[in-house]
């Protein structure tokens, strides 16, 4: 009897610790709104966090989204091979990296690489009480802290995935035209044909989202971290892997929503 | 590279993704961004928009000028929108048609813009008419239905033909044919110098009737000039003169008839003898009924031309007939003809010598027989006499399946010495002159001539031998 309470304790606990994570995270999330409106902008914190987020992913955002596009356009042309349908691999290279692989590999690149930052710098800065001194020297942390992180994000991932989606289309162009030779006019004509403008903007909204939720919960795991190095090593990695899976489960449902 | 600022580094990250994204914008949108502000909407009505899609081409001539704007349903039938750019002129008489891109491909719609000096359709207006869409599905089941039926052919044929007896009939038929042809090339080499000869009388006929002519108009033309004694009948004029007076001698008798004077007077007034003469007239118009008969004899004058080739299974021998059927009435007719037999004609010869008398037979090969016979027909049967292959013999038809098919069974050469020459055949016309024959050849033979044999024949009416025998005299 004991033990099944116990169970069904800890279940009930583990329920309410998420619920009252996200209430934690929503709750910074709208005091994120509040200091943003808030002048003054501290812009050049913002660029800071701009080019650490947006200007410092580029090569390896480049580096996904051309070879992803080159093995889409390698695999594509193998099952569209069956149909005498070569020509659609370009189009189906495009509409996959406008629609989902362009914003959801670089929300995942960009929360690897600067979501885990953010979680460990505002970590260290948590254990090591300088949040703390920020606080008493009346410099709201949110305001300096967490909002250029959010606003970076929010800016820079749309600018990131456009770049993501172009090198994507340019790979599988490379790979599909030169190399197994399927005929460039066709190729080019059913990319412009097959894709739309809302294709490639709804990607891009998807993109600004996933932003948000990358910084955002990079932020809320450093701003909250105890511990020690330890508590900060632990922050990082549930920044990563939160956002990550945030990112994935909000990808379907943006996707349900916008398509 | 430490010069450059930070708000340098994202300005020019920035500049660079707003101007692929602008790049990839304006390649993207080339058709339908555009074309939603400036197009104008043009709606045509479907009996179905199946596989057509929102956004989908719309072309004339394989070039797009707009798109499908929306898709809907109005009174069971797919309504259907399109937006045209505004530089495209459809006419009223426009033609909307849903086509695809091969068997596979996407739909689209394909716009015949009508002629150019029509009244132009209007935004928001509808394009009337609408072409047959070639559906797959369609076109698939009937193809499925056209192999079944191809299937069913081959089938057969494959069953006839295809079997080893199959084959060997038409090795069989091939072979007969060729016989048969052969015999009819030799009936014609033989009989070269017959025919030749009848082909001559013929013209040497239609020279002496020509000349008989001739000599009917000089007649004619004499009359005509006054010459011997109708010409001055008809030229003279004192003639002439003569016949005045005899017409009014004739008038002043009449006018005594008339009056009931003298003998035939009486006679014209007299009741009995315009009864008598009604009779007589009435006798007069049946002499004309059959005057009638007699001119409408040549219309119902039929001839026929016919071959026949016959190949005797058991002799292997054709045999070869040259018929001329003369109709002159519905119900009988006369045939004359000409038989080639392999075996010939016999001739018997009894000599006697030291009182034994020895017969000997002989057989003249390639010796022309003859047949001449008269027959009448009841309803399907008919009954033939007369000259059966140079010999005296008797035939009876019977016809069915609207004369297509003919059964035939003749008896003839009723010789002591030999059993009679029986044959019985059946012929069923396959084409409008061809015929084909089946049948056995002297039945009851004692000399080992008894055969199955199969024929065929080609048999036509002859229009000029009409009217060549029609101006001959035959007794009615």
């Amino acid at each position: 009897m004991n033990r099944i309470s116990a169970v069904i304790d800890r279940f009930g606990r583990a329920v309410l610790d998420n619920i009252e994570e996200m209430g934690k995270i929503l709750i910074l999330f709208l005091s994120v709104l509040m200091w943003m409106v808030r002048p003054p902008l501290k812009l050049r914190l913002i660029f800071k966090q701009m080019e650490f987020v947006g200007v410092k992913s580029i090569f390896v955002v480049v580096l996904t989204g051309t070879f992803t596009g080159m093995v889409m356009a390698l695999q594509g042309y193998y099952g569209f091979r069956m149909f005498n349908a070569e020509s659609l691999v370009g189009s189906t290279v495009a509409l996959g990296m406008t629609r989902e692989l362009g914003p959801v590999l670089t929300a995942l690149m960009v929360t690897a690489r600067a979501g885990s930052a953010m979680a460990a710098e505002l970590g260290t800065m948590r254990v090591t009480e300088q949040i703390d001194a920020l606080s008493v020297m009346a410099a709201n942390p949110v305001k300096h802290l967490i909002v250029p992180r959010i606003i970076a994000g929010v800016v820079m991932l749309p600018a990131l995935t456009i770049v993501s989606d172009f090198m994507g289309i340019l790979g599988g162009y490379f790979v599909g035209v030169p190399i197994l030779h399927i005929n460039e006019g066709a190729f080019i004509k059913n990319i412009t044909k097959m894709v739309d403008l809302g294709d490639i903007y709804n990607g891009l909204i998807k993109a600004a989202f996933f932003g948000l939720i990358l910084s955002l919960v990079g932020c809320y795991k450093g701003f909250n971290t105890t511990g020690g190095a330890e508590g900060v090593g632990k922050a990082t990695t549930e920044a990563v892997v939160l956002a990550s899976v945030s990112i994935l489960i909000s990808d379907y449902f943006l996707t349900a929503i916008m398509f | 590279m430490s010069s450059i600022s930070t708000e340098a580094k994202v300005g020019l990250f920035v500049l660079v993704a707003l101007i692929i994204l602008g790049y990839m914008s304006f390649r993207v949108g080339e058709g339908g961004f555009g074309l939603k502000k400036k197009g104008y909407p043009v709606q045509v009505v479907l009996d179905s928009a199946t596989g057509l899609e929102k956004d989908a081409s719309v072309q004339i001539a394989g070039v797009e000028v707009g798109r499908v704007e929306d898709i809907s349903l109005r009174d069971g039938k797919a309504l259907v929108t399109l937006r045209i750019i505004p530089e495209i002129t459809l006419a009223k008489d426009a033609e909307a048609t849903i086509k695809a891109y091969g068997i596979l491909g996407d739909k689209y719609v394909d716009i015949a813009p009508g002629t150019p000096g029509e009244e132009r359709i209007e935004a928001g207006g509808q394009i009337a008419r609408t072409g047959r869409q070639a559906d797959i599905d369609k076109l698939l089941s009937e193809l499925g239905a056209i192999a079944g039926d191809v299937m069913e052919v081959t089938a057969s044929l494959k069953n006839t033909v295809g079997s080893v007896e199959g084959e060997e009939n038409i090795r069989a038929i091939i072979h007969n044919t060729r016989v048969i042809t052969e015999d009819l090339g030799r009936i014609v080499r033989q009989n070269d110098a017959k025919l030749s000869l009848m082909v001559e009388n013929l013209s040497e006929a239609s020279v002496e009737m020509r000349r008989a002519f001739a000599t009917l108009n000089s007649i004619v033309e004499k009359v005509d000039r006054g010459e011997g004694t109708i010409g001055q009948l008809v030229e003279n004029k004192e003639a002439f003169d003569n016949l005045n007076q005899s017409l009014a001698s004739l008038r002043n008798i009449t006018d005594k008839i008339n009056r009931g004077e003298g003998s035939i007077g009486k006679l014209v007034n007299d009741e009995d003898t315009v009864e008598n003469l009604n009779a007589s007239l009435q006798s007069l118009g049946k002499s004309m009924e059959g005057i009638d008969r007699f001119v409408s004899k040549s219309e119902q004058f039929r001839t026929f031309l016919g071959y026949r080739g016959e190949y005797l299974f058991d002799s292997g021998d054709g045999k070869s007939y040259l018929d001329l059927t003369i109709r002159p009435k519905e119900d009988y007719f006369y045939v004359l003809g000409l038989v080639t037999d392999p075996r010939g004609e016999r001739t018997v010869t009894d000599s006697t010598t030291n009182g034994e008398t020895t017969r000997t037979e002989s057989w003249e090969k390639n010796e022309l027989l003859f047949t001449a016979q008269i027959g009448k027909r009841f309803k399907d049967i008919a009954l033939r006499g007369g000259v059966f292959e140079s010999t005296g013999g008797v035939g009876v038809d019977y016809f069915a399946l609207d004369d297509r098919l003919k059964l035939t069974f003749e008896a003839f050469d009723f010789g002591s010495d030999r059993n009679a020459h029986l044959k019985t055949y059946a012929e069923y016309r396959l084409l409008k002159h061809i015929y084909l024959s089946a049948g056995w050849d002297d039945v009851i033979s004692n000399e080992g001539g008894e055969s199955p044999f199969i024929g065929f024949a080609i048999r036509f009416e002859d229009e000029d031998l009409k009217y060549l025998l029609g101006s001959v005299p035959i007794p009615k």
